[in-house]
């Protein structure tokens, strides 16, 4: 099946490898398609407004773009909202939640403010209103504990609210049908260390399905190796170096490239497809955006 | 004493400090910098070793690191000697086992007969573990507990790879408000005055936000936090002791702290960022360090045409061949690497302006990972010719 088929894509990876900049990719290439999308960002700065270049929402639901709606999902909120839900009665959340402390507290108690904000998450994609979800997940070790969290419940507490809650999540989480996990990498060792790990963590601690591995910044070679050699040699001609270094350093990252590219498919049995380094005039803006939209889903 | 010393840097700090602390966002390089600053102060003499957290393998090998478990490994001379180093003092490295140093922590200030209970309670482990700050916490805890035995001329600190690094210096506040009794007795109500034996759901219900509480997350949740709560009473002055004191050896003589970023925008923003909250706790920065940051080849030169490129090549004699022509692809290249290049240069003035008098290091980007002893020792010649 399709990846924009899925009701929700969840977006993983180490920290600075661009995982808000391939949520909002997906959410274009998916709205592109007629899809009514949002993007959840979880207890963090905004960043997907910004990158399509909308205003930021300030953290509620708002449209940044054509048929793509973002949030940030907070704890202290989810708590409130989930406080309503399971407590009914205004008064007596008004007493909970009107005492200092306890919104505090509640932060402490083991994976509930995580299971309160990816029930939120969850919540949006059961209600139907959008076609697809995309949960920009936190980076590699919280993600994991993150999505991992309806399982542990499952594993150590007794029946009760949150167990309710903890098992329809958890079986959401884990319907191939309905929900994928992006990985998303760099050609550099570490992050695809990384990956690797992140990929054996979804399938086997989570039990979830992988959708794509995302090379994010990918160098294509650009040079026959023939070329590369004549850059060797000195030239000259101090403008001939210049280009000849800039070219061998490219080689190097396209080098680098392909060789990650290779390990990543060699050992993640999930298809890995790269996205392109680009090189902006100025900042890095919703025309990047849309330029990596047109390869997050190869046809 | 009024007299004014000269302004800090990092030679001077890798020469007098005792404690430098590396800070930054993750996967900006900070553990290669650490490990640069540390590799240095032993090449100069000192006694020197860094405290990492999780080093990439190939790192990890280089500096004979093979075991977790707060073991500290001195690097051996001819691996030194093989990397071009000839040093005057020694060069050991550490890593750091999170996980076994709360243990640690625990072992050493909580009576025996407790101990076991608290160990297997969930609510330590999200303590020790899942916890916002509790590794920033625990990193330093155990630095200071190292810094505290003398063994050493220098710690360099690797500190954990957070999102952000401001989580670096809350995580000791964040730990407090963890354990502090007062928001804690709000919730619950008489259960902890009542002490252990009286530990039961009953006076757990004697709170009204108790028992809307138990509604959330369930009755044993709360029995178990209370739990906890008992166990770990004891040791809540040790941790405001151990703060507080974490705290004032980070604002002396003996520290320094070197902030980590690449030039990438939003890392440059939160290190100007972190550098104005530093000032503010007066923390003595002894640099900034700007990794991977892209060379400009042209040196400012103008980017040339194709056909001014291909002349050049005729004129050097070389062939123009493909298609698209070299001449051609070498000016696109050279056009990509000038609008990279300047992004860089635009952040990293701007990170300058915003964080002096603080010295900025501009390391370029190396052609390819730097994991090695001699990838290190490379890495320390571009941070001490100052930029």
């Amino acid at each position: 099946m399709s990846l924009l088929d899925r009701r929700l894509l969840v977006t993983a990876g180490k920290g600075g490898v661009g995982r808000s900049t391939i949520s909002a990719a997906l959410a274009v290439a998916a709205a592109g398609r007629g899809k009514r999308v949002l993007v959840c960002e979880v207890n963090t700065k905004e960043q997907i407004a910004g990158l399509l270049g909308a205003p930021d929402t300030g953290g509620a639901i708002g449209r940044v773009a054509d048929g793509v709606d973002a949030v940030v999902v907070r704890p202290d909120e989810a708590m409130r909202e989930y406080g309503l839900m399971k407590l009914r009665f205004r008064v007596v959340y008004d007493a909970v939640f009107e005492n200092p402390f306890v919104s505090r507290f509640l932060q402490f108690i083991p994976s509930l403010p995580e299971l309160v904000m990816l029930g939120k998450v969850l919540f949006h994609v059961r209600e139907g209103r959008w076609d697809l979800v995309i949960l920009d997940a936190p980076a590699t070790g919280h993600g994991i504990t993150f999505l991992g969290v309806p399982q542990a419940l499952l594993d150590t507490i007794p029946p009760g609210a949150m167990r309710a809650e903890a098992e329809w999540m958890r079986d959401l989480l884990r319907d191939p049908d309905a929900t994928a996990v992006n990985l998303v990498c760099i050609p550099e060792e570490l992050p695809v260390n990384e990956t690797l790990e992140l990929a054996a963590a979804v399938r086997e601690r989570l039990g979830m399905s992988l959708g794509h591995a995302y090379l994010n910044r990918f160098v294509a070679p650009r040079f026959t190796a023939a070329e590369r050699e004549t850059f060797r040699a000195p030239a000259g001609d101090a403008i001939l170096e210049a280009a000849f270094r800039a070219a061998t350093a490219q080689s190097i990252r396209a080098e680098m490239s392909a060789r990650h590219r290779l390990r990543l498919e060699d050992e993640l049995a999930a298809p890995v497809t790269p996205l392109p380094l680009l090189h902006p005039a100025g900042a890095f803006d919703r025309a990047c955006i849309d330029e990596l939209a047109r390869h997050v889903v190869p046809t | 004493m009024t007299r004014r010393s000269p302004p800090l840097d990092l030679e001077r700090a890798l020469r007098d400090r005792r404690v430098i602390v590396c800070v930054g966002a993750g996967g900006v390089g900070k553990t290669t910098v650490a490990a640069t600053l540390a590799l240095r102060a032993a090449a100069e003499g000192r006694r020197a070793m860094v405290l990492t957290i999780d080093p990439a393998r190939r790192l990890a090998n280089a500096l004979g690191l093979e075991r977790l478990g707060n073991v500290e490994t001195e690097v051996d001379l001819a691996r030194l000697r093989g990397a071009g180093v000839e040093p005057q003092g020694r060069l050991f490295a550490t890593m750091l086992d999170l996980q076994r140093s709360w243990d640690d922590f625990i072992a050493r200030h909580v009576l025996p007969g407790q101990r076991e209970a608290l160990l297997r309670n969930r609510f330590y482990q999200t303590l020790s573990s899942a916890l916002a700050g509790s590794q920033e916490y625990i990193a330093t805890e155990r630095l200071y507990e190292v810094h505290s035995r003398g063994d050493y001329d220098l710690l360099v600190l690797d500190t954990p790879p957070t999102s952000h690094a401001l989580d670096f210096l809350d995580a000791p506040r964040r730990i407090l408000d963890f354990l502090d009794q007062g928001s804690f007795r709000a919730v619950t109500g008489p259960a902890l005055a009542a002490g252990r034996l009286g530990l039961k759901l009953m006076t757990l219900g004697g709170s009204v936000v108790g028992k809307a509480l138990s509604r959330l997350t369930g009755t044993e949740t709360l029995e178990e936090l209370t739990a906890f709560m008992l166990e770990i009473q004891g040791t809540y002055g040790v941790f405001k002791d151990r703060a507080a004191k974490v705290k004032a050896l980070f604002a002396s003589d003996d520290a320094a702290f070197v902030l980590v970023t690449s030039a990438h925008g939003a890392n440059v923003d939160e290190t100007i960022f972190f550098h104005e909250r530093l000032a503010a706790e007066r923390i003595p920065v002894a640099g900034v360090v700007a990794n991977r940051v892209h060379p400009d080849f042209l040196e400012g030169a103008p980017v040339p045409d194709s056909a001014a490129l291909a002349a050049a090549l005729a004129a050097a004699g070389l062939d123009d061949p493909g298609q698209p022509p070299l001449s051609e692809r070498l000016v696109q290249t050279l056009a990509e690497a000038r609008a990279i290049a300047d992004a860089d240069r635009r952040s990293l003035e701007r990170l300058a302006s915003a964080t002096r008098p603080t010295p900025l290091h501009r390391v370029p980007r190396f052609d390819s990972d730097l994991y090695d002893l001699p990838g290190l020792w490379e890495l320390s010649r571009h941070l001490f010719q100052r930029g």
